[in-house]
């Protein structure tokens, strides 16, 4: 399978520079400075590169947007990588921090930048020392700093650690967060290409979206854009973790079918036991039931499924679950997680929790589901973010699906209804 | 339509609004009433409560209307079922954990969560746990109680703090469910503007301390009136109970004050029912005797028991009537107040220059002549110009509402702050440059920016060495440059931080930038007072008619006061002390003015009114100067009184009646004494007096009841007259070491009107002496160590601030309480304050 990102993840002392060079590695800035920053962007749209955060939006596109004549301009990686199920970023930043500076310095010549950040969740305090190290390297080695290749293109580059706030890894909340404010998020527009950080025009972008541009830069647009779908281009890394024998980060091409993930690389259902569920793109996208495991893992197919592919963390779920369970655990996450900015979400997912966890003490009733589905209804796309959307996602995804796992709970009431 | 503006569609009704508008206030505009609870309009979007939600065609997914700028062709809806489901379920939401005690809820009646919830809301609640409970009644400042259940977390208030006050007092602490309003380390929340919170608090979690629990909001009675405390003239509503004052709130004015008030309109109004206030007329013994046995020529009036004020009045009148036929006119005086209202300052002038013929009529113990050489600039007018140049004023302690316009402007309108004073501000920090002349250098100061100016414009005038005034040559150079090369200009000045030259200066400064054709230029007297301007307006001046008729204009003044008008220039306050001191003044009615602390002297002023034949007090407090009094008539004041005023800006508002009294009014009282000496108008209501003042004082001819009611209407420019220039002699340091004084104003100081107020006491400071450091060196002053300052034979004790407020060779005092008695170490004409400083 084509391997872009993990290539060579496990060869030893990656996260050197020397090892990183003898590898390959900042290749891709001589052929970038050549080129003309435009240049650059363009390929990337060509390349069909998507944000590799959950929302998937087209990368070159973002870049494009950046506001006219309006300097200085800033770039944030998002490393809060906060999306239960997801430690994509975190090998990533583990094992080839270089990678990403080397991403991070095309993005800022392509953007005409001069200062990045890159904010890693406050849980990755030992992710920011091996940064730290490689960012010193990197200046040594003249990659970074003034001047770069005498080319007069200057680029400085800093790490910053959030508290470990779920609510951060919203573009706009992080960029709260990086100025010292409160980390809630931000009325749109402006949006940050707009008036980011400081107010001033800023390009975020997620860790793994930013390790695909040297790729694209060496290997060229039409390149990457030849692998996986149309409509997905490239590879994606999926943390499959759950109830699979082989939990772990994988590279796949987007377009496999999920069953091979789960079966094939993931070596199955733990226990040999039966697949109930599974969450295909992060603890805040709809779940699936295991009839679906068919499906392809991209973009367009997860979205006809209903769901969406999300940051790429495939939460696995076995029959020996109830559902009902699941939903709790998750519910009270984005219960704990809400920032409380806005009124459906503070109130809605405490509400939310509050009818589960009755339900699961069996003082539920039938209609309880109902008001549920009714208190969904009020808060999906009516908060401020989408964190109330994602709390809406696994409540609504297991009534539609496991209906039958409430009922068991509902010792009064006849199950029938249907 | 212009290219600025858009019209779209709301609920099928067009409407073009500026582009910008929000969609809630486009809908406001064709009464679309879309439900809110954070978004305030002047505070901007919040999308916090995601009440607002509408529906807009091409937009799949529900809007909310104060986040969303209104675009050309936009069809909105407000009343489908997708918007009317949402509301009521967000409605739920918000009530969800509200504790249901509207019953005891001083927000009760006047509640936007009880009126949104009757509007739109379910009528019941699927609510089956047990709601939040949280902090009933914790103070968030001894004047804020916050009731942390009631509070839907809307964040109106911090949003508030953070874009209106701007200094983030207030904020979100927490996350999620536990969010909560509060303050860094639980610190009171005790700014100057922390009340208007409790106005915008759309339920009642933000509450009045002073007025909790005091009664139900509609047994209230509410009188549309103005605040008398400031030159701001903010709008206000005092509610009444029982003719018992019971809250003050803001009551939005854009014209004034932008929908906010500070803290001393919203607390500092217990003197209304002060046990200090003056009930009837009285008539001091003690003082008669002293008298008599002074031999002194006139016989006092007598106030019987029970005397009316109607009789007291009349034989006050026939008193100085008396003293005039046998001392002449010049043996008189009247020191009226920059507090009163037009209709008293206007009656009181023409008693004294009709009724008794004397023009010894002031209200004030500094220098400044009514009209401008420019434009009168309004408080809307700051927010246009592209750059306010302050001087000598320090809003955030003087004018605090001013303080807010000039962040707003500064924060989003572009406008840039320029500032000359001779003491660092709290509004350095908004500023694009701020240039600090020593204390005492005032008018070299002003006048090196203008002879820098007209070296700019061509004209050959010498340009001193501005060195000497404590700013660099280059500073003065680039405030120069700022102030040539703006588009609008507004200049706000302090008369009465300022000496009389360089009043004179700051009037020859407007006329030379007037003469630059690309600026639009205007000003604001900006004296602290409440009505200064209104009273320099009414003549309250020896040199001046109403309406800035300057006594040199005989012609016009025998028009409109008749042939005997007296136009001789009358005595000015600080003259009139003097002439007292030396016996040359006999007699003297002073009104709603406490010369004996206000006045520089201090002692020296008692002296001198204790040797006048008749000394009559009209007051509303008892002060050390109606202790004096042989006579003291009652003055109502603030509360009780109506009429009009005119705030630094030029706008003429009516103060109103809030609670009933027996006592007649100012106005009634004058009016009686003038009917006395043989004048035959007969004013019945005050408005009968206003009705005069539009027909006799220039600049006032559109003012009526109808057009001053509501949100007031601006007078008409008071034009200048030509001010004589007179040469300043740059005083130096003084040989044995004096520091010039500079006494400056403090919001909240323990005065006479704030004593009754004790809910403000937390704002009360001690005496402080702020140095600079040089000076505390040579002195061997440390930060925090005691010292006096003496001047004569005053001592006032203060603890010393080395803080470089000032330059060196100054101190500044602020005036922290009347028992401090700053005033008291400025020689008694007024001028230059040396003082000595020494540790104790």
């Amino acid at each position: 399978m084509t391997q872009i990102l993990f290539k060579n993840i496990n060869t030893a002392d990656l996260h050197t520079m020397k090892v990183y060079e003898a590898q390959g590695g900042y290749r891709s800035l001589k052929k970038a400075f050549a080129m003309q920053p435009e240049e650059i962007v363009a390929a990337v749209k060509t390349s069909g590169l998507r944000g590799r955060g959950g929302a998937g939006f087209p990368t070159g596109l973002k870049w494009s947007f950046l506001a006219k004549d309006v300097f200085p301009r800033y770039l944030c990686c998002n490393a809060d990588e906060s999306e239960p199920g997801t430690c994509k970023d975190r090998e990533l930043l583990l094992k080839n921090p270089h990678l990403l500076i080397e991403g991070m310095i095309l993005c800022a010549y392509a953007c005409r930048i001069e200062t990045g950040y890159i904010y890693l969740r406050g849980e990755f305090h030992d992710l920011s020392v091996i940064m730290e190290q490689a960012i010193a390297d990197a200046y040594a080695k003249g990659y970074l700093g003034e001047n770069i290749f005498g080319g007069g293109f200057n680029f400085d580059l800093h790490t910053h650690l959030g508290a470990g706030a779920y609510i951060c890894g919203e573009e706009s909340a992080l960029l709260n967060s990086l100025e010292g404010e409160r980390g809630e998020p931000r009325m749109k527009p402006p949006f940050p290409a707009v008036e980011g950080l400081y107010a001033q025009p800023t390009i975020v972008n997620n860790v793994e979206t930013l390790c695909v541009v040297p790729y694209i830069v060496n290997e060229g647009a039409e390149k990457y854009a030849s692998i996986g779908t149309k409509k997905s281009a490239g590879t994606k890394l999926v943390s499959v973790s759950g109830h699979v024998k082989k939990p772990a980060n994988y590279e796949v091409v987007l377009g496999t079918p999920v069953r091979e993930i789960i079966y094939d690389l993931a070596g199955g259902i733990r226990d040999d036991n039966k697949l109930k569920a599974f969450i295909p793109g992060g603890s805040s996208v709809p779940m699936l039931p295991a009839d679906q495991v068919d499906v392809l893992y991209d973009y367009e197919s997860l979205a006809a499924a209903g769901t969406m592919l999300g940051s790429g963390a495939m939460i696995v779920i076995d029959d020996s679950v109830n559902i009902v369970e699941t939903t709790l655990r998750l519910i009270s996450f984005y219960m704990r997680e809400s920032c409380g900015k806005c009124t459906p979400c503070r109130e809605g997912t405490r509400w939310l929790y509050q009818i589960v966890e009755q339900i699961m003490q069996n003082a539920g009733q039938l209609e309880h589901i109902e008001k549920m589905e009714d208190i969904c209804d009020t808060m999906a796309t009516n908060t401020f973010c989408p964190l109330a959307d994602a709390c809406v996602s696994p409540v609504v995804s297991s009534i539609k699906y496991f209906r039958a796992d409430y009922e068991k709970y509902f010792t009064n009431v006849s199950t029938s209804l249907a | 339509m212009s290219d600025d503006e858009v019209t779209l569609t709301i609920d099928g009704k067009s409407v073009t609004v500026p582009k910008g508008t929000k969609v809630v206030d486009a809908a406001r505009r064709v009464n679309v009433d879309i439900p809110i609870f954070c978004y305030h309009e002047k505070i901007g979007p919040l999308g916090c409560c995601r009440m607002c939600l509408v529906e807009v065609e091409k937009i799949p997914k529900l809007m909310t209307a104060c986040t969303l700028d209104a675009t050309a062709d936009m069809v909105v809806k407000t009343t489908t079922d997708k918007v009317e489901k949402a509301q009521r379920g967000v409605l739920e939401l918000t009530l969800l954990n509200h504790p249901l005690d509207c019953p005891v809820c001083d927000k009760g009646g006047e509640c936007p969560l009880q009126d949104n919830t009757f509007k739109h809301g379910p009528p019941d609640t699927r609510m089956e746990f047990h709601r939040h409970n949280d902090t009933k009644a914790a103070p968030l400042s001894p004047v804020i109680t916050i009731d942390r259940e009631r509070c839907i977390a809307c964040q109106r208030c911090t949003a508030y703090s953070e874009r209106i006050e701007q200094d983030s007092a207030l904020v979100m602490l927490n996350r999620g469910f536990h969010n909560a309003v509060g303050t860094f380390n639980g610190e009171p929340y005790d700014t100057r503007f922390s009340g208007n919170v409790i106005d915008i608090c759309p339920v009642g979690a933000l509450t009045n301390t002073d007025f909790r629990f005091k009664a139900r909001t509609w047994d209230l009675t509410n009188t549309a009136t103005l605040c008398a405390h400031c030159g701001c003239n903010c709008n206000i509503t005092m509610a009444t109970r029982l003719n018992e004052l019971m809250r003050i709130e803001a009551r939005p004015n854009d014209a004034v004050d932008d929908g906010w008030i500070c803290d001393k309109a919203r607390w500092g109004h217990h003197f209304v029912h002060s046990k200090n206030k003056i009930s009837a007329p009285r008539e001091n013994n003690s003082l008669r005797e002293n008298n008599a046995a002074g031999a002194k020529t006139v016989s006092l009036p007598t106030f019987p028991d029970n005397c009316t004020t109607e009789n007291a009045a009349r034989k006050i009148a026939e008193a100085f009537k008396k003293i005039v036929a046998e001392h002449g006119a010049q043996s008189i005086g009247f020191i009226g107040s920059p507090y009163g209202t037009n209709e008293e300052n206007y009656l009181y002038q023409k008693l004294f220059r009709h009724g008794f013929g004397s023009n010894n009529i002031d209200h004030k113990p500094y220098h400044d002549t009514p009209g401008l050489p420019v434009n009168h600039y309004g408080f809307e007018q700051i927010e246009t110009s592209n750059v306010v140049l302050l001087i000598a004023s320090d809003p955030t302690e003087e004018l605090p509402i001013l303080d807010l316009r000039i962040k707003k402007a500064v924060t989003t309108r572009a406008t840039r702050l320029v500032i000359l004073n001779d003491q660092k501000i709290a509004l350095d920090r908004y500023s694009s440059q701020s240039a600090q002349y020593k204390v005492g250098y005032d008018a070299a100061a002003i006048d090196a920016v203008t002879a820098n100016l007209a070296r700019e414009l061509g004209e050959s005038v010498p340009v001193d060495d501005a060195n000497a005034t404590g700013i660099s040559a280059q500073d003065i150079k680039s405030l120069v440059e700022t102030v040539r090369t703006s588009m609008k200009i507004c200049v706000v000045y302090n008369p009465s931080a300022l000496s009389k030259a360089a009043v004179a200066g700051v009037k020859r400064l407007l006329k030379m930038i007037a003469k630059i054709p690309t600026i639009e230029c205007g000003a604001m007297p900006a004296a602290p007072m409440t009505n200064a301007v209104g009273a320099m307006d009414m003549g309250l001046l020896p040199d001046f008619y109403p309406g800035g008729v300057a006594m040199s204009e005989q012609e016009e003044i025998k028009k409109q006061w008749g042939e005997n008008a007296p136009t001789a220039i009358g005595l000015s306050a600080l003259e009139m002390i003097a002439r007292a001191k030396t016996g040359q003044l006999k007699a003297l009615l002073v009104h709603r003015a406490n010369p004996v602390l206000d006045f520089p002297g201090g002692s020296q002023v008692a002296d001198a009114l204790r040797k006048l034949d008749l000394f009559v007090a009209h007051d509303m407090l008892e002060t050390e100067t109606t202790k004096l009094a042989h006579l003291v008539l009652p003055s109502n004041g603030p509360g009780y009184d109506e009429g009009t005023t005119t705030n630094i800006g030029g706008r003429v508002q009516a103060r109103k009646k809030a609670l009933a009294t027996t006592r007649a009014p100012d106005w009634k009282i004058i009016s009686l004494m003038l009917n006395a000496l043989g004048d035959e108008t007969d004013y019945r209501k005050v408005s009968d007096v206003t009705e005069e003042i539009a027909r006799r004082v220039p600049g006032y001819q559109g003012i009526s009841k109808k057009s001053v009611s509501k949100t007031g209407c601006d007078r008409d420019r008071v034009v200048s007259a030509d001010e004589p220039v007179s040469d300043t002699p740059i005083q130096a340091t003084k040989k044995d070491g004096g520091l010039r004084l500079r006494v400056a104003t403090l919001l909240f100081a323990h005065d006479k009107i704030l004593d009754a107020s004790s809910k403000l006491a937390h704002h009360f400071q001690p005496s402080t002496a702020h140095l600079n450091e040089e000076d505390a060196q040579r002195l061997g002053v440390r930060d925090g160590d005691a010292i006096v300052l003496s001047a004569a034979s005053v001592n006032v004790e203060a603890v010393a601030k080395v803080d470089n407020r000032c330059q060196s060779g100054g101190v500044v005092v602020p005036r922290v309480s009347d028992e401090q008695g700053a005033n008291g170490l400025i020689d008694a004409d007024g001028g230059a304050a040396w003082v000595k400083v020494s540790k104790v």
